[in-house]
C-alpha cells in the first residue's frame, strides 16, 4: 500500500467503484486518438516526502499494438459531451457508451500505476459536461487532489478546455507540467464545418493566456527562485490530417506560425480515422494518412532543430511532400549547389543540412575533429547514415564513392535501396500507385516519382 | 607483450589498470583483457590479476581528481557493459587502459573521450553508450509488482550491469517505498528501505518463494492495466514491426501487459 494513502486501513481497490474496469476501458478508448503522449521537457527531483519526479528527456513505460508509446494514463475525465465535432467520436449525437470518473479514482489509478512503474504520469482530457467552466474545474480538483493529499510528483499533462475560465485555466496550469489546447484543423473555415461548438478564437485565447502565463512565470522565476512552476514543460497542440483539403504547405505554415508566435513546445500531427463514419468525411479507403502524418513530423523537426523554414521546404507551386523521399533529402537534391561538404571544415549549420547527418552527430563530429582526422569509417561509428550522406559529403577531400552529383543520379541511387523507400509504398507496390497517384497527397503532377530500378 | 588479465567487474578492470601500470613494463607493451575465455597467443605473456578493492579505489580517485567526476563515470559504465559488441575491435578492459592512459598524458585530458577517431575512444563511447542504452530501456520497462507484505519487487534481465542507474533512479522516484531490483544474471540485488538510500547487495542465495504471495489488489491493478494497454492502441493504426523495434521482445518477459504476447 502507498504509504501517503489517506485512509491506511482501506487499500486502494476498495476506493475504485466496481465497474472501474468498463469505465478505465470506455474513457481510455474516448481519449485514444489524442496523440501528445510524451512525458518530457522538465526535469525535477522528486522532494523525499512524497512520490514521483520527471526527466527532460520523457520516459516511454510501453508501446502499444500500434507502435506508439505509452508513456502517461491517457484518460478523458468524462466522455459526456455538449459539443457536437463530426471527427470526434464523443460528441454528443454518437451512440457510444458513456462513462465518469471521480477524482478520487483518477489519483488512484495514477498513483498505484506510478508505483508499479507502469506509467510515467497522467494525461487528462475532457468531454465538456455541462459548460467549459464546469468541465475545467472538475480536471481543476482531480489536479489539486493528486498534487497535494497524494503529493504527487510525475508528469502532468493537461487540456485546457475551450472556452473555460481563465482562472481556471491559470490554477490548472500552476499544477501541470504541460497543458494543451488542441487546434483540431488547421484552417478555421474547417473548423466552422466541421466543429460548430468551437472557434479559432475560443481555441486561440487559451493559448494565448498559456503563452503569456508561461513568459511572466519565468520572469518571476527569475527574480524569485521558489515562486511555483507555471506549465514549466511548455504547451503543446495537435492538428488532425486529412480530414479536410489543406495541403502540407498550408498546415506547415500554420505550425511554423504556432512556433514563433505562441511559442509552442510541440505540434503534433493526428492522421484522421473515421470513427463516426460521417458522410461529410472523407472514407480513406487505404486507412489513414499515416505516411504523410510521417512526412509532416520530418519537416517539423527540419523546422525545430535543423534551422529550416517552410518556405524552403515547400511552396505555393509544390505545396505537399515528396512521398519517396524525407523533406531533407529532398531540399538537398534541389539545393545541390551546397553540395558537396566537407567533413572537417563545414560549420555545424551547414552540417545539420546534409541528409543522413542529425543533431547529435554533427555535434560529434565538431568535437571529434578536433582532436583527429576522421576517415568515413570513423564517420559511421559516429552515427553518420552514410547511405544517405555518402553523395553529399567529402572527407578529407574525397567523396566516399566516385558518384556524379546530379538530382536524378542521387535520386535513383537513393531508392535503389528498398530500405530507404517508405514501407507503406513497398507493400503497396509501385502498380497500384500509379492507378490510383495516391489519394492522400492530392494527386498533383508535382510529385516527383522516379522509376524504380529493375531487379 | 605482457597481457593483464583481469576479472570482469569495475574493480577487477581499474586493478588490472593499476597493476599495469606499476609494472612498468611500458605502456605500448600492455594489454588488458577482461575476457577469460578468450584465446591465448604465443609470445604474450599471461599475468593474472585480483581484484583489490585498495588499488581500485586509487586509481578511482586519481580519475575524479585528475580528469573528472563524468570522466569517471563514462569509465564505470563502460566496465559495467557486458563488452560483446558486434561493432567492437577490442577488449573493454584493454580500451579503458589504453584511454586512461592517452588522457592523462594530455594536458585537458577529459577531452579524449570526444575524439571518437581513436579506436579505443569509439570502443568505449560505444559500449558506454550500449549501458545507458540498456539503462533506460529498464527505467522504462521493468515492473515493479506489489508482494503481501507490501513491498515493491522486481525482476529484470539485463545483458549489461545496470543495477545501479536503476537504483538510484528508483530511489529518487519512490522514496517512501521499500523495493527490490532483482538482476537475475548477475546475480545481484538492489535494496531500498523507505527514506533511505539504496544499496547493491549479492543476491546468489535469494529465496524467491516470497515472491509468490502478491498483495491483494495486485491483480486487480494488473488487470486495469492490462486493459488500458489493449485500449489505448488504435486498430486502423496497427503495426506490430514498430511495437517490437520500440520495445525489443527480450524485455516482454519481464512486462505484465506482454507477458502473455510471447
Amino acid at each position: 500500500m502507498h504509504p501517503l494513502s489517506t485512509n491506511a486501513n482501506c487499500s486502494p481497490a476498495t476506493r475504485l467503484s466496481p465497474t472501474i474496469l468498463d469505465k478505465l476501458t470506455i474513457l481510455t478508448a474516448a481519449a485514444k486518438y489524442d496523440v501528445a503522449c510524451t512525458s518530457s521537457g522538465v526535469d525535477r527531483k522528486g522532494d523525499g516526502a512524497g512520490i514521483g519526479n520527471t526527466m527532460s528527456c520523457g520516459i516511454c513505460h510501453s508501446f502499444a499494438a500500434d507502435g506508439r508509446c505509452i508513456s502517461l494514463l491517457k484518460i478523458l475525465y468524462t466522455n459526456e459531451c455538449i459539443f457536437n465535432c463530426a471527427y470526434c467520436q464523443n460528441n454528443r449525437n454518437a451512440d457510444v457508451p458513456r462513462a465518469t470518473f471521480t477524482p478520487e479514482e483518477i489519483c488512484t489509478l495514477t498513483i498505484e500505476f506510478y508505483r508499479r512503474n507502469y506509467i510515467e504520469g497522467l494525461f487528462l482530457s475532457s468531454g465538456i459536461i455541462k459548460s467549459p467552466d464546469f468541465t475545467m474545474d472538475l480536471i481543476y480538483q482531480t489536479l489539486y487532489r493528486l498534487r497535494t493529499v497524494y503529493r504527487f510528483q510525475g508528469y502532468i499533462h493537461v487540456k485546457a478546455i475551450p472556452g473555460a475560465d481563465p482562472i481556471l485555466i491559470e490554477k490548472a496550469g500552476f499544477l501541470a507540467d504541460r497543458m494543451s489546447v488542441n487546434l483540431e484543423l488547421p484552417t478555421s473555415d474547417a473548423l466552422r464545418k466541421l466543429a460548430p461548438c468551437k472557434s479559432r478564437k475560443t481555441i486561440l485565447e487559451p493559448m494565448r493566456q498559456i503563452q503569456n502565463g508561461i513568459t511572466q512565470n519565468k520572469n518571476e522565476l527569475t527574480l524569485y527562485r521558489h515562486t511555483p512552476q507555471f506549465v514549466p514543460a511548455g504547451q503543446s497542440t495537435q492538428m488532425i490530417i486529412g480530414a479536410t483539403p489543406e495541403n502540407d504547405f498550408q498546415i506547415m505554415s500554420v505550425a511554423e506560425n504556432l512556433y514563433q508566435k505562441f511559442g509552442l513546445k510541440r505540434v503534433f500531427y493526428s492522421a484522421f480515422v473515421n470513427v463516426n463514419h460521417n458522410a461529410d468525411l472523407p472514407a480513406l479507403p487505404g486507412g489513414p494518412p499515416l505516411l504523410r502524418e510521417h512526412r509532416l513530423y520530418q519537416a517539423d523537426w527540419l523546422l525545430r532543430y535543423y534551422g529550416f523554414t517552410v518556405t524552403e521546404l515547400l511552396s505555393e507551386d509544390k505545396p505537399n511532400f515528396n512521398i519517396y523521399l524525407d523533406p531533407k533529402c529532398d531540399w538537398a537534391l534541389r539545393h545541390l549547389e551546397f553540395f558537396p561538404v566537407e567533413i572537417h571544415t563545414a560549420d555545424y549549420q551547414t552540417l545539420l543540412r546534409v541528409p543522413g547527418i542529425g543533431a547529435k552527430s554533427a555535434g560529434r563530429i565538431i568535437k571529434a575533429r578536433r582532436g583527429c582526422k576522421l576517415n568515413f569509417a570513423d564517420l559511421k561509428k559516429i552515427g553518420v547514415v552514410l547511405k544517405r550522406a555518402l553523395y553529399f559529403i567529402t572527407c578529407n577531400g574525397r567523396m566516399m564513392y566516385p558518384t556524379k552529383l546530379e538530382e536524378d543520379y542521387i535520386c535513383r541511387n537513393l531508392l535503389s535501396d528498398r530500405s530507404q523507400i517508405p514501407r507503406e509504398l513497398r507493400e503497396e507496390g509501385y502498380r497500384q500507385l500509379s492507378l490510383f497517384d495516391d489519394v492522400n497527397f492530392g494527386g498533383d503532377s508535382n510529385v516527383c516519382i522516379p522509376m524504380p530500378k529493375q531487379y | 607483450m605482457y597481457v593483464f588479465q583481469c576479472p570482469n567487474s569495475i574493480d577487477g578492470i581499474l586493478s588490472g589498470v593499476y597493476d599495469a601500470w606499476a609494472s612498468r613494463y611500458g605502456h605500448k607493451n600492455i594489454q588488458l583483457s577482461s575476457d577469460e575465455s578468450g584465446e591465448l597467443t604465443l609470445f604474450s605473456e599471461y599475468i593474472p590479476v585480483t581484484a583489490d578493492f585498495e588499488k581500485s579505489q586509487k586509481v578511482s580517485r586519481t580519475l575524479i581528481r585528475r580528469l573528472g567526476v563524468k570522466f569517471y563515470e563514462t569509465i564505470c559504465a563502460t566496465a559495467m557493459s557486458d563488452g560483446s559488441c558486434r561493432k567492437l575491435t577490442m577488449d573493454k578492459a584493454n580500451a579503458i587502459y589504453q584511454t586512461i592512459v592517452m588522457a592523462l598524458s594530455l594536458p585537458d585530458g577529459a577531452k579524449v573521450l570526444e575524439y571518437l577517431g581513436e579506436p579505443c575512444i569509439a570502443c568505449i563511447f560505444e559500449l558506454r553508450r550500449q549501458t545507458y542504452n540498456e539503462g533506460h530501456h529498464l527505467l522504462e520497462f521493468l515492473r515493479f509488482t506489489e508482494l503481501e507484505n507490501g513491498i515493491l519487487f522486481a525482476q529484470i534481465h539485463p545483458k549489461n550491469a545496470v543495477l545501479p542507474i536503476l537504483a538510484s533512479h528508483f530511489t529518487n522516484r519512490l522514496p517512501l517505498e521499500n523495493f527490490m531490483i532483482y538482476d537475475a544474471p548477475h546475480q545481484t540485488a538492489a535494496v531500498h528501505k523507505a527514506s533511505k538510500d539504496y544499496m547493491i547487495v549479492d543476491a546468489s542465495s535469494i529465496n524467491l518463494s516470497a515472491i509468490q504471495s502478491l498483495s491483494a489488489d495486485e491483480e486487480h491493478f494488473r488487470n486495469l492495466w492490462r486493459a488500458f494497454f489493449e485500449t489505448i492502441a488504435i486498430p486502423e493504426r496497427q503495426n506490430l514491426k514498430l511495437q517490437i523495434q520500440n520495445i525489443p521482445k527480450r524485455f516482454w518477459a519481464d512486462t505484465v501487459e506482454l507477458r502473455d504476447r510471447l
